[in-house]
């Protein structure tokens, strides 16, 4: 059902288990993922996403079960395959007492890339995405669309394989929204694996090739959105997500809530 | 980006750093980095508009740095040490007592920070760094400051060394210093590896408050038994050699300047000075083995704690209703409790004092007690030494604006409050309530059995001076919201204030001393205070005092 390609998987996760005090955050998870695909990792708060893509850039550590990231294991303590990943986290933390540019080329650097190179590249990208102007000024006095941005940049310098996303579209406008997902498209078809989770159903649907629902530490659904919509009857992938997940109580919760707001 | 001249000096080690498994040129970007984001720190973000701060032209000048004058003081104070004499197993290991005392103090309160910092995750654990690089350029950025608090503090004793002592001296003073500051940081890293092994979530951040305080208090009380070591008889001081000062580190550094430099072939003296060179060096081959795994259990600091039980009692909302009248000022007493009780930086900073403050009094009290049976204490004078309890105050007064989180405070300008005042009276009774009452209680409990419950009355004047002296250090500082500015480390810069407010503390003493020496004194003098409390406590959170606050 899966487009099954012929390369190898970049990504293998056989049975990962994770435990935070006595609660279990993933619960088996068994996946693999190819070069080319856009995965659209989905799933309700807490259901072990966070968790899933900190495993795999060795961020998380006390698992059980195998985890494989372009043929190693982040547990062993070596960390090449890191060179061939970009990672946008969820909070956008970053250096900000630095400037955009100086980050960048720290970044770069800490990737492996050339001092002059680093910088050059970081130059070129900013001005692609109208960010030239305040190339010279602290991180901390962006705003929160314009940090995406600068944050987007630091994980594709190093021309990587894999890209984490982490709610990339937070904060950005518009516009940039299409260059982003247009720019998705792009690198996935030059052979790129794109690892997206987010909780903007309408985007995920629309840019995901394949969609991993993850609900309560295991996989609940996987496969292209036409799959999923033929399996559930259901006409949009937040329908299907709902389904899933077993939540129909939407409209009950909202009326209580706004009946508790004009209480006072 | 700058280059720093710490990291050229360091780059003539880099064979060294190569050596031993580190990436050298990326272990030195990253402590480019950090120094130069050190050098930025921004002192205010929400600047009252009246005050023009230099914002943008700001100089980029470590904060840090410019608080080194302290230190440079210490080191004058305990410069005579040196010139005193010839007796070096007593003036050096003094020296060295000292040293260690301020620089373990200064590593547990302020660096701890960097130690355990957790929001380099995301950021560097994330990039092909191996884990032994990052750690080590932990180690590195901690040990330049060490560096120059070290250079501070021992500049002028050095410089007097090498004048009164000779070249042999100074050069064996500049080895053991350096062998000290290793032997600081890694004890102080590899306690809370420790830790950080044992615990897990909520409780191990609690236990890294906790092993704060009781590091702070056994190096105070160690550096009590040091003193208490010499018996100075007929202004001879001998030293006894006890088996216990094997767990001096100082006693080792004085006792090599004995061997090498006196020649005395004493072996338990020989045994100190190589103790003094294997110790450290041992330490920080162990360091470098077990740093890495520090890092992969900081982790743990950032994993989901579990559920916080919910016990917020009724007896806090009934002190809360009773010490505020303003609505307010009870929801910001709240909120100030609730900061100060989950802010881990808040904590990390704090707490370290307050280990102090508890053993101040004690220190004091028991330091002319010199074995000679039971201690008469009955019937003086010497319970005015609860006092001391205080002396966190002033920091704390300061330490209430920090927060990890500062940029929360934008709920301060979006809610609707008019006046600022409930603001600042609920976060500071918060903080007398949460911080100062519980080790006030503590020492009182003590000291009313060791003076009897005839003190209890003079409890009372103390507590009463506590709240006013509280309230006058807070009209005394610069204003800002609580919780309302970055922690970096620009602190220090205001301990110059603190100093002054310190000796305040003195003159309360003082005039309850003159108290208690009038029949019915101390009665009156309740009566004094308490409406010299309700006079302060209206004065300092008028307008005007607010606003521009009074300078020193």
């Amino acid at each position: 059902m899966i487009m099954k390609n012929t390369r190898e998987p970049v990504i293998r996760i056989s049975d990962l288990r994770m435990k935070y005090g006595d609660k279990y955050v993933l619960n088996g998870v068994d996946l693999e993922v190819y070069p080319g695909q856009i995965i659209g990792y989905i799933g309700p708060n807490g259901a072990g996403k966070s968790t899933t893509v900190k495993i795999m850039l060795g961020l998380v550590e006390g698992y059980s079960g195998d985890v494989s990231v372009l043929g190693q294991s982040p547990s062993d303590g070596k960390v090449d395959y890191k060179k061939r990943i970009g990672y946008v986290p969820e909070i956008a933390e970053m250096y900000d007492t630095l400037t955009a540019l100086e980050y960048l080329s720290f970044i770069g650097e800490l990737y492996g890339l050339k001092a002059v190179d680093a910088e050059l590249k970081g130059i070129k990208l900013m001005e692609s995405f109208g960010l030239q102007d305040v190339s010279n000024a602290r991180i901390a006095t962006f705003s929160k669309g314009m940090k995406q941005k600068v944050l987007i940049i630091s994980s594709l310098l190093h021309n990587p394989d894999i890209l984490f996303l982490d709610e990339p579209l937070s904060g950005l406008d518009a516009n940039s929204v299409m260059v982003v997902k247009e720019m998705l498209a792009l690198l996935a078809a030059g052979g790129k694996t794109i690892f997206y989770s987010s909780h903007i159903m309408d985007v995920v649907e629309k840019i995901s090739s394949r969609i991993i629902l993850l609900d309560g530490g295991r996989i609940v659904a996987d496969g292209s959105f036409e799959e999923l919509k033929a399996q559930s009857h259901e006409g949009s992938l937040e329908q299907i997500f709902n389904q899933l997940t077993g939540f129909n109580e939407h409209r009950a919760i909202a009326e209580k809530f706004v009946s508790i707001v004009q209480e006072v | 980006m700058k280059d720093y001249r710490s990291l050229k000096i360091l780059d003539k080690f880099s064979r060294l750093f190569e050596k031993s498994g580190i990436d050298y040129p990326v272990m030195r970007r990253i402590l480019q980095t950090k120094l130069t984001m050190d050098a930025r720190r921004v002192p205010t973000i929400i600047t009252k508009s009246s005050k023009k701060k230099d914002g943008k032209g700001a100089p980029e000048g470590n904060q840090f740095i410019r608080s080194l004058w302290l230190y440079i003081l210490f080191g004058l104070m305990s410069t005579p040490f040196i010139l005193m004499g010839d007796n070096y197993i007593f003036q050096m290991s003094t020296v060295f007592g000292v040293f260690m005392f301020m620089i373990l103090t200064s590593l547990i309160s302020d660096f701890s920070a960097v130690l355990l910092d957790i929001r380099d995750r995301n950021i560097l654990s994330t990039k092909p760094i191996s884990r032994k690089t990052i750690a080590m350029a932990k180690t590195i950025h901690i040990l330049i400051y060490m560096f120059f608090l070290t250079g501070a503090i021992s500049g002028i004793p050095l410089v007097a060394g090498l004048i009164r002592h000779g070249v042999g001296f100074f050069l064996l003073f500049l080895l053991e210093l350096i062998l000290m500051d290793l032997l600081i940081v890694v004890i102080t890293a590899l306690v809370y590896l420790a830790i950080l092994k044992f615990f897990d979530g909520e409780k191990l951040k609690d236990m890294i408050n906790y092993v704060q305080i009781g590091l702070t208090i056994s190096i105070t009380i160690g550096y009590q038994l040091l003193i208490r070591m010499f018996g100075v008889v007929d202004l001879e001081v001998v030293f006894h050699a006890k088996w216990w000062q094997f767990f001096l580190p100082p006693i080792w550094f004085g006792a090599s300047f004995e061997s090498l430099l006196h020649g005395v072939n004493e072996p338990l003296f020989i045994l100190f000075s190589l103790l003094a060179v294997f110790v450290p060096i041992a330490a920080f081959l162990l360091y470098i083995k077990l740093m890495p795994s520090l890092e992969r259990n900081l982790q743990k600091l950032a994993d989901p704690g579990g559920r916080s039980r919910k016990k917020k009692g009724f007896l806090l909302r009934r002190v809360n209703s009773l010490l505020c009248r303003d609505p307010q000022e009870r929801v910001f007493f709240n909120f100030a409790w609730t900061m100060m009780g989950k802010e881990r930086e808040f904590k990390l900073k704090v707490y370290p004092s307050i280990g102090l403050s508890i053993i101040f009094p004690f220190i004091f009290l028991f330091s002319d007690f010199s074995g000679n049976g039971s201690l008469d204490l009955v019937g003086t004078k010497k319970y005015l030494l609860i006092y001391f309890c205080a002396i966190l105050v002033p920091t704390l007064v300061i330490m209430l604006r920090y927060s990890a989180k500062y940029k929360a405070s934008w709920i301060y300008q979006a809610a609707p409050i008019s006046d600022h005042a409930p603001i600042y009276r609920g976060a500071l009774k918060a903080c007398l309530v949460r911080l100062l009452l519980p080790l006030f209680i503590l020492d009182s409990c003590v000291f009313m059995i060791l003076f009897g419950a005839v003190i209890i009355p003079d409890l009372i004047v103390v507590a009463l001076s506590f709240t006013l002296y509280t309230v006058i250090c807070f009209a005394c500082m610069r204003k800002a919201l609580p919780f309302s500015e970055a922690f970096e480390g620009g602190q220090q810069a205001e301990s110059i204030r603190v100093i002054p407010l310190m000796l305040l503390l003195a003159v309360f003493a003082f005039l309850h001393w003159l108290a208690t020496s009038l029949d019915y004194g101390v009665y009156g003098y309740i009566v004094v205070l308490v409406v010299a409390n309700l006079a302060v406590w209206k004065w300092a959170f008028s307008k005007a005092i607010l606003q521009r606050g009074i300078q020193i």
